[in-house]
């Protein structure tokens, strides 16, 4: 018997002002059985609801009218108010050169979406976020999962101090 | 020892409730899911294809019109350059999914060129105005996958015509 992932527990929020765009993922999430699933345009309005009710997972575009994606996700890690620096989020956007990976990833993005995208791709990091959470990293110019995905030997010496580890 | 502080670093297990709570063996979707489950996430998707063309459709029409006037008024090149960027993101993001590769290439030539853009030319908006155009006949004539070698020869042609009238970007 295989492991199924039962959607209906999990509450979802989706920020993204193309209305096509929005309505693609939310039938998607609608189809597997999710029940709880919000949509807005702006981060402004993603703020009211994650300080008004639990959000699970969060799908965000990047390209935003007023406060961007990527402002949002800084606010949401790094903001001494934000609503839940732990939430995991999938950025699902158009701006899908490097660069714009590389940057997102390193103020804590969880999965990063390119549109155009299929159902495939989209569930694959659904699964991805539920089943396999990393491990959250906090320094002082960092904070959110941890961005090695795979355990690489490194022969060089150990540069990081983690707060378990006695001092010399 | 180098003398050096070591930065710090805090590693937060991770946190594993929504796990918990969803992932079971009775009910839901399987974590891998087979071929024929797939292709009925993929046809959810496509739902939305219609609405996709209709929106586009009327944005390709208005943006058109607004190049058109701008050509000839210079005070309506930032409003059409704006309304211009806004249609080829939009293009480019959903295009592909909906089976329109193409329109997602010329989109994204489009959306190079008015990158960082706030007017433009008479002829920068020329240029606009023909990848506006190219799109427009894609989706007239439902151009799927990626066509024939004309529509890639037109492609290619749009993104060096583009490169060409790049400068001046203000």
């Amino acid at each position: 018997m295989s492991a199924k992932i039962d959607f209906s527990k999990i509450s979802f929020l989706v920020v993204d002002g193309d209305k096509i765009s929005a309505q693609v993922v939310f039938d998607t999430l609608s189809y597997l059985g999710a029940i709880s699933v919000k949509r807005v345009g702006k981060p402004e309005d993603a703020f009211r609801i994650l300080r008004a009710e639990q959000i699970d997972i969060i799908i965000t575009e990047w390209r935003l009218r007023g406060m961007d994606g990527l402002e949002f996700l800084d606010s949401l890690r790094n903001s001494a108010s934000s609503p839940n620096r732990f939430v995991p989020v999938i950025m699902l956007t158009a701006h899908s050169e490097q660069h714009y990976v590389t940057t997102a990833r390193d103020l804590g993005i969880t999965e990063f979406l390119a549109k155009p995208f299929n159902a495939k791709a989209l569930y694959s990091r659904l699964v991805s976020v539920i089943t396999r959470p990393r491990h959250f990293i906090n320094t002082d110019t960092y904070f959110g999962p941890d961005r090695r995905r795979r355990q690489v030997p490194f022969d060089g010496p150990d540069r990081r101090e983690t707060q378990n580890r006695s001092r010399n | 020892m180098t003398g050096q502080k070591r930065p710090k670093v805090q590693i937060i297990p991770p946190r594993t409730e929504l796990r918990q709570r969803a992932v079971n063996f009775t009910k839901g979707f399987d974590i891998d899911l087979a071929p024929e489950q797939l292709e009925e996430l993929e046809k959810v998707v496509q739902r939305s294809s219609d609405s996709f063309i209709r929106s586009i459709g009327h944005d390709l029409t208005e943006s058109r019109q607004l190049i058109l006037q701008a050509i000839e008024d210079a005070d309506l090149r930032r409003a059409a350059v704006e309304k211009c960027s806004d249609l080829a993101y939009a293009t480019k993001a959903l295009g592909g999914t909906f089976d329109y590769p193409l329109m997602t290439q010329i989109a994204k030539s489009l959306e190079i060129f008015l990158a960082k853009r706030s007017t433009a030319t008479r002829r920068q908006l020329m240029v606009a105005q023909l990848h506006i155009d190219a799109i427009y006949v894609i989706l007239a004539s439902r151009v799927t996958g990626f066509g024939s070698s004309v529509e890639q020869a037109t492609t290619i042609a749009l993104a060096k015509l583009a490169e060409r009238y790049a400068e001046p970007r203000e």
